[in-house]
């Protein structure tokens, strides 16, 4: 094996060479200007957002940690003249949120592409994935125009049948309901590559033996899968976390309280990040950098944790 | 196969069942006063906050959400409008200029919320637009100076007039248009691009004024429009106090939100004046008996005196 490398490589042409030397030095300073991105961008947040904790905001005083990461009220006092700001309750109810619209939009997400993937006749899976991969590609604020337009109204209604006051359907529920419509396509597209590459031979196997279509399916096509699938709801999990516009439409900004009451107005990190940051200056300014921050830790705790997870899950021989 | 569709049946089936359900209670337009009120407002940063907070009475709450009653909502200025063209138990309020039959808009202290009752200073929450300038002679060089007295003309001009409106505010009324008048001042004629106009005071009004400069910029020689607005005391201290004017923050025209008093009515009435007011109103649901406010009212509402309706309605 070598000697046939090295004759291959001194009958090679000197230009195709350089070619080659020059074709590697592109690709490498293209990686290094895509990954320095992401360092100027946590760098830049994490030199803003300590700034609240380090400094004393021009005679404000500095903001507590502890109280920053554990409290439940996002500012006591007046704003510009005061530091007791705290996130704890919002950090609850992002998650509490994400959660939820998981709940929804990883069953209906991977049992659509099990159906565009394996049940459909080609022609409508055809035309479905092109729906799935429109839906994904909608922009988020349509969505949010969306949810005020159609999904407060319903949500309001909603409650009104059920005997609950609602604050004109702002609310856990309203949120959920937009993120889960923005993640099921995700998912889907997702899971639907990772379903069509489970091997065939597997799945003539299982109908050899006699298991119905269905049966295979659930049992022996999904749980195959499991690994790319779940990469899609870990995407799914991030564009939850990650979003600001369509939420911050339908949340209502709660700013006090740990609330899970799902047809109570919210916050999430995004939608307090994003409530006033163009009018404001100062430590209120600053303090939107640490939420990014504290964004960030969770996005990338929650990250590690589920790839923990999907490496215990494991792969089940799955076409290279 | 035949389980699917068979779900999907009943998936569609339970959708309608919903929607219909969903419409028949809408058509109910009995209002029941025994609700809580839900309170909307705009964030601590909103300039329409602090106007209306200042405007009722309850400045406190201006900048702060800890003395405003538990549980209220905070949307921003079309959230709170489509909010309560949804919520039949929410208030909220709005700049005048984007009050639409949506919602209903509250008279305040029996006065309608009209532009009119704005211009002829009936209607009370509001709050005025207000400009001061050097005195005479006081700029950094005479063609500071001429343009500054061109930008004032261009305020009371139809032109300026319309970008006051299109920016939320609400314009004193006009007769002139900026053609009819830019002859008497030369200054715009020639080339000012390396000219630099200070702008500050108010940063509730820096939105109109920055859309006003923007205008005005190409029609006067493209000077450039420097904005740094800091508050409304600055209008003056910046252009007229012997202490701060000729400092670096030194400006040479100077926004107020509020009218000028005390010592600031010592600069010459021609060097100061009005170019706008700022309206808010009040707005609840069309469904909602009520139809007028006062300030007492809202303020009780805000902090949390009056929690449901029926502590307003039977007063």
């Amino acid at each position: 094996m070598p000697d046939t490398l090295n004759y291959y490589q001194k009958n090679n042409s000197k230009k195709g060479l350089i070619i080659d030397r020059i074709a590697k030095n592109i690709f490498l300073s293209m990686a290094i200007l895509s990954s320095s991105f992401i360092i100027i961008i946590a760098g830049i947040i994490l030199v803003r957002g300590i700034i609240p904790f380090t400094t004393d905001n021009l005679g404000i005083g500095r903001v507590s940690l502890l109280r920053f990461l554990t409290g439940n009220t996002w500012l006591i006092g007046q704003t510009f003249a005061s530091n007791l700001y705290s996130i704890g309750f919002i950090i609850a109810s992002t998650l509490f949120i994400t959660i939820l619209s998981l709940l929804i939009s990883f069953p209906v997400g991977v049992l659509t592409a099990l159906f565009i993937a394996k049940v459909a006749p080609p022609s409508l899976a055809k035309i479905l994935r092109t729906v799935v991969e429109t839906l994904a590609s909608i922009p988020s604020i349509v969505f949010g125009l969306f949810g005020a337009g159609v999904i407060l109204k319903i949500v309001y209604d909603f409650s009104a049948l059920i005997g609950y006051q609602s604050k004109g359907g702002n609310s856990i529920l309203s949120v959920v309901i937009v993120l889960a419509l923005m993640t099921i396509p995700t998912i889907t597209t997702i899971s639907e590559v990772a379903i069509r590459s489970v091997d065939q031979s597997i799945e003539r196997g299982s109908l050899a033996l006699g298991a119905s279509k269905t049966q295979t399916n659930f049992k022996v096509v999904l749980s195959s899968a499991k690994s790319g699938i779940f990469t899609a709801a870990i995407l799914g999990i991030g564009r939850s976390l990650g979003e600001a516009t369509a939420v911050s439409l339908v949340a209502g900004g709660r700013r006090s309280g740990f609330s899970f009451d799902l047809l109570d107005t919210t916050s999430t990190l995004t939608t307090i990040m994003l409530e006033g940051l163009k009018e404001t200056t100062g430590i209120d300014y600053d303090i939107r950098f640490s939420v990014g921050l504290v964004l960030m830790v969770v996005i990338l705790l929650t990250n590690l944790l589920l790839n923990a997870v999907k490496r215990r899950v494991g792969v089940v021989n799955v076409k290279e | 196969m035949k389980k699917i569709s068979l779900f999907i049946m009943i998936l569609l089936v339970g959708i309608t069942v919903l929607a219909c359900g969903a419409q028949t209670t809408t058509t109910a337009v009995t209002f029941d006063e025994s609700k809580s009120i839900n309170v909307y407002t705009r964030d601590t940063t909103s300039g329409t906050r602090t106007g209306f907070m200042e405007g009722i009475g309850f400045a406190s709450a201006a900048t702060s959400d800890s003395v405003l009653v538990q549980g209220f909502i905070i949307k921003d200025n079309t959230g709170i409008l489509s909010t309560l063209a949804i919520d039949e138990y929410g208030i909220g309020y709005v700049s005048l200029s984007s009050v639409n039959d949506s919602v209903k808009g509250l008279n305040f202290n029996g006065v309608e919320p009209t532009e009119v009752n704005v211009i002829n200073d009936t209607y009370g929450l509001k709050r005025p637009f207000m400009y001061m300038l050097r005195q005479d002679g006081d700029y950094p060089n005479d063609t500071v100076e001429a343009i500054v007295k061109a930008f004032v003309a261009f305020l009371s001009s139809s032109d300026g007039g319309d970008i006051i409106n299109n920016s939320g505010a609400i314009a004193l009324p006009s007769t002139q248009t900026w053609d009819q008048i830019k002859s008497s001042h030369t200054v715009c004629t020639q080339n000012n691009a390396a000219i630099t106009v200070r702008f500050g005071g108010s940063d509730s009004i820096q939105k109109v004024a920055q859309a006003l400069t923007a205008a005005f910029m190409p029609k006067c020689g493209n000077f450039i429009a420097e904005h740094d607005h800091t508050g409304s005391s600055d209008a003056y201290k910046r252009t007229n106090d012997p202490a701060i004017k000729d400092t670096a923050v030194g400006k040479d025209v100077g926004f107020s939100s509020r009218f000028f008093r005390d010592a600031e009515l010592n600069v010459n009435s021609s060097l100061r004046g009005q170019l706008a007011w700022d309206a808010i109103v009040a707005i609840v649901h069309v469904n909602n008996p009520l139809n007028n406010v006062t300030a007492a009212d809202l303020k009780a509402i805000y902090e949390g005196s009056y929690l449901t309706w029926a502590a307003l309605l039977s007063k």
